[in-house]
């Protein structure tokens, strides 16, 4: 023990003050604007829980935060569900599809466009009269008239989602192969020869071992979803339009400190959804992490699973499985 | 020992990190004073490329170099805030445009040129008095000039005014297009021939705002809101509801391709290639000086010769930049000399308008030189003269900081009124609301 001595803290001392500097200065002086009317102009004016108030009868900020919601949550319903298909068309044994390596990179390269581009590229395809979607859509038969994409809360939420889809599905399917492949081959193998089919697979060892990389996929995606910005305000106008159907709590936000100056409510805002990305994530976390380590949820599905195998006296998956758990 | 030396290791490295911060500081303040003796260079901040130029002849005359500095004007304002704020890298003159103009002159960024030594108030007679004015703080004190004027009109195509209104006379046309009723008869007309008189619904609201021109946030911080401004909605609905526009929103590639010949009408697309009747050509545009030079110039090739411009039901002005000096600025002697050059410097400003055709708002020049012009796009006719006609009508004193914000939330809600998407009760009702979200200073009618 006597060994032990300080000299690593200097080591990581150079991080620590830039972090100060630039990471923790500017979320408590943040703190200090939700208490305050500030214009970026002169010195903050302090007005108390004034903000708070404010945000809390806001029905601006609710239906931004209805809108996030549904755009993240279309996107990642749907974004999770093409990967995990892929993945488990690609992890399957008697596919054996090859060029993995190929269609990963495929996947992932709408993820590498800057999205400034991505917003111009959908602008143009989406639009009204001249836009390639419609063509498209009107030369095959599907619609009848054109349809004003970027013009209907409906369909610019789906608009942007989709985009999102397109954008993001290639990284969680990465993301899942790669929790596929950290799988023990001899599960896939034992099933096999126990007679499994492939959804049963998939639903009995792909899935249940996913679960620690989905819970990261899900926490991540939901704390980037909270924070959709760039799409809704390249999209249309910067103001939400149509009709504040695109109006995301980030966008809110800056155009409450860009456009409007009103920094300290702006700040108030981020703090909101500071808490809404807690409380989300901690209750993503919680559901998931039981279900994963924690004993009663586990224990059903084991018990489950354990019938299920042993109809067709398989015992052996069951143990697998069970000894996996505990390793995560 | 080597715990001894380890250590010592370490605290060089990090003695040399804080060191290497500071000298970096300490260079920089060096810059600073070096600038103090005004030998240097002058910096310039801007929004455009407009000012390369000028910047030559400048450095050509003093012999210093100029440094320009071009932000786009969506960042402008909120990457020249922090600089001006705390006055680091700041620059020694930099533009304003209408957008933040009346948001800066109250403060201390420009320096006060109604004081010593510069006494610009001796100058007010030689400006267009709109122009002048808006440079001011709410004291009085003049903060920035500019060199332009940016008035507007309506450009038309002669060739449709001749087959639809049987003239192409920019007074006669004027003459029709002078009231709300004239203009909606002139829509009347060209929709029988097949051609829609605006591109669409928002080329009016430069003229719903200054129908009756008053301030859109008076002294109490109420918003004011007019019987016109209110009718802006019913002239819109009406434009969309008669069918006198074409669908083109300003900016669109529909509205750019308007300018150049005939367009697919209300998502007519299918039938581009043939002579389908679902295709129309705008008559005319809302647009400002510069709208001449920077949009049709540039979108109407097909078209050129083929247009005039003319007044609308009232005048009014788009845009336009004021230039002055940083109040921080260590070399303001130079600066000074660089806002006089582009604003009050006649042999430069005779130049500029030759080159360029920016209407000026220095009188002494454009008295001299306003006869003369002829503008070959607008098949002869002298705009320069009829922009500066338009320029002296105008009321100034009815800008506010909030202007630019508090328009555009009042279009959007037009569109949805327009679009029947909201009532007009609503529509204005949604419209105080975003008012006061976005401003919870200001007061709006109940």
């Amino acid at each position: 023990m006597k060994k032990l001595d300080h000299k690593g803290y200097y080591f990581i001392a150079p991080f620590f003050i830039i972090f100060l500097i630039f990471n923790i200065y500017p979320v408590l002086l943040t703190f200090y604007y939700t208490f305050t009317h500030y214009e970026g102009y002169g010195s903050p004016e302090f007005i108390g829980l004034a903000n708070y108030a404010r945000i809390f009868t806001d029905t601006q900020f609710l239906e931004a935060f209805v809108n996030t919601w549904k755009i993240w949550g279309f996107n990642f319903a749907l974004q999770l569900g093409i990967a995990l298909f892929l993945a488990a068309l690609f992890s399957d044994l008697r596919f054996r599809i090859k060029g993995l390596g190929f269609f990963r990179a495929i996947f992932y390269l709408p993820n590498l466009i800057t999205i400034s581009s991505v917003a111009i590229l959908f602008n143009i395809m989406l639009d009204w009269h001249y836009g390639s979607v419609n063509q498209f859509l009107m030369n095959i038969g599907l619609i009848s008239e054109p349809i004003n994409w970027l013009n209907q809360p409906f369909t610019a939420q789906v608009s942007v989602s989709l985009i999102l889809t397109w954008m993001w599905f290639g990284y969680t399917f990465i993301v899942l192969m790669a929790g596929v492949s950290g799988i023990s081959k001899e599960y896939y193998e034992a099933a096999l020869i126990d007679g499994a089919n492939r959804i049963q697979t998939f639903l009995y060892i792909t899935l249940p071992l996913l679960k620690p990389i989905m819970l990261y996929v899900m926490i991540t995606s939901l704390i980037g979803g909270l924070q959709l910005f760039d799409l809704p305000m390249l999209l249309t106008d910067g103001l939400g339009n149509p009709e504040g159907a695109l109006n995301t709590m980030v966008l809110y936000l800056y155009n409450q400190a860009f456009r409007y100056n009103n920094y300290g409510y702006a700040a108030t805002i981020a703090y909101m959804l500071f808490l809404i990305t807690v409380v989300f994530s901690a209750i993503t976390f919680k559901s998931m992490y039981r279900e994963v380590n924690g004993s009663k949820a586990t224990s059903k599905s084991k018990k489950r699973k354990a019938k299920n195998a042993k109809k067709r006296g398989n015992v052996h998956v069951y143990e697998k499985v069970s000894k996996q758990n505990t390793y995560i | 020992m080597k715990k001894f030396l380890s250590m010592m290791l370490t605290l060089v490295v990090l003695v040399g990190f804080v060191a290497g911060c500071s000298s970096n500081t300490a260079s920089s303040n060096e810059g600073k004073d070096s600038g103090k003796k005004g030998d240097d260079v002058l910096k310039v901040w801007s929004f455009t490329d407009e000012l390369k130029e000028p910047i030559k002849t400048f450095e050509e005359r003093h012999g210093m170099k100029v440094e320009l500095t071009i932000i786009p004007i969506a960042d402008y304002p909120t990457k020249l805030k922090p600089v001006l704020e705390s006055g680091v890298g700041a620059p020694d003159v930099f533009t304003g445009e209408i957008a933040f103009l009346k948001e800066w002159t109250d403060r201390n960024y420009w320096e006060n040129l109604s004081a010593e030594p510069y006494s610009v108030d001796k100058w007010s007679e030689d400006y267009v008095p709109y122009v002048f004015d808006l440079g001011k703080d709410s004291e009085g004190n003049v903060k920035a000039l500019s060199w332009q004027t940016t008035p507007g009109g309506i450009f038309y195509r002669r060739s449709i005014a001749n087959e639809v209104l049987g003239t192409d006379d920019p007074k006669e046309i004027g003459e029709m297009m002078s009231s709300w009723d004239g203009m909606f008869e002139v829509g009347d007309k060209l929709k029988e021939e097949g051609y829609r008189l605006f591109p669409d619904e928002g080329a009016i609201r430069w003229f719903s705002k200054s129908e009756d021109p008053q301030p859109w946030v008076n002294e109490n911080n109420e918003l004011i809101m007019t019987e016109a401004k209110l009718n802006y909605f019913d002239h819109a609905k009406k434009l969309r509801e008669k069918d006198y526009t074409a669908f083109a929103p300003e900016w669109s590639p529909s509205w750019v391709a308007s300018m150049n010949g005939p367009i697919a009408y209300n998502g007519g697309w299918d039938e581009v290639k043939e002579d389908s009747k679902d295709k129309t050509e705008v008559f005319s545009y809302a647009l400002p000086t510069w709208g001449l030079h920077s949009v049709l110039k540039l979108n109407a090739e097909d078209t050129a010769g083929d247009w005039a411009v003319t007044s609308g039901p009232s005048p009014y002005f788009w845009g336009g930049t004021w230039l002055g000096i940083y109040s921080g600025s260590k070399n303001k002697e130079m600066a000074w000399e660089f806002v006089k050059m582009m604003t009050h410097d006649e042999e430069f400003l005779t130049d500029w308008a030759k080159d360029t055709g920016d209407v000026l708002s220095y009188l002494p020049v454009t008295n001299k030189i306003k006869d003369d012009f002829s503008e070959p796009f607008l098949d002869g006719q002298n705009n320069y003269e009829f922009f500066l006609e338009e320029a002296n009508k105008i009321e100034s004193g009815i800008v506010t900081e909030y202007d630019q914000q508090i328009d555009t939330l009042l279009g959007s809600k037009v569109l949805e009124y327009v679009e029947g998407k909201l009532t007009k009760e609503e529509a204005i009702e949604e419209f105080y609301k975003a008012v006061e979200n976005a401003y919870p200073e200001i007061k709006t009618p109940k």
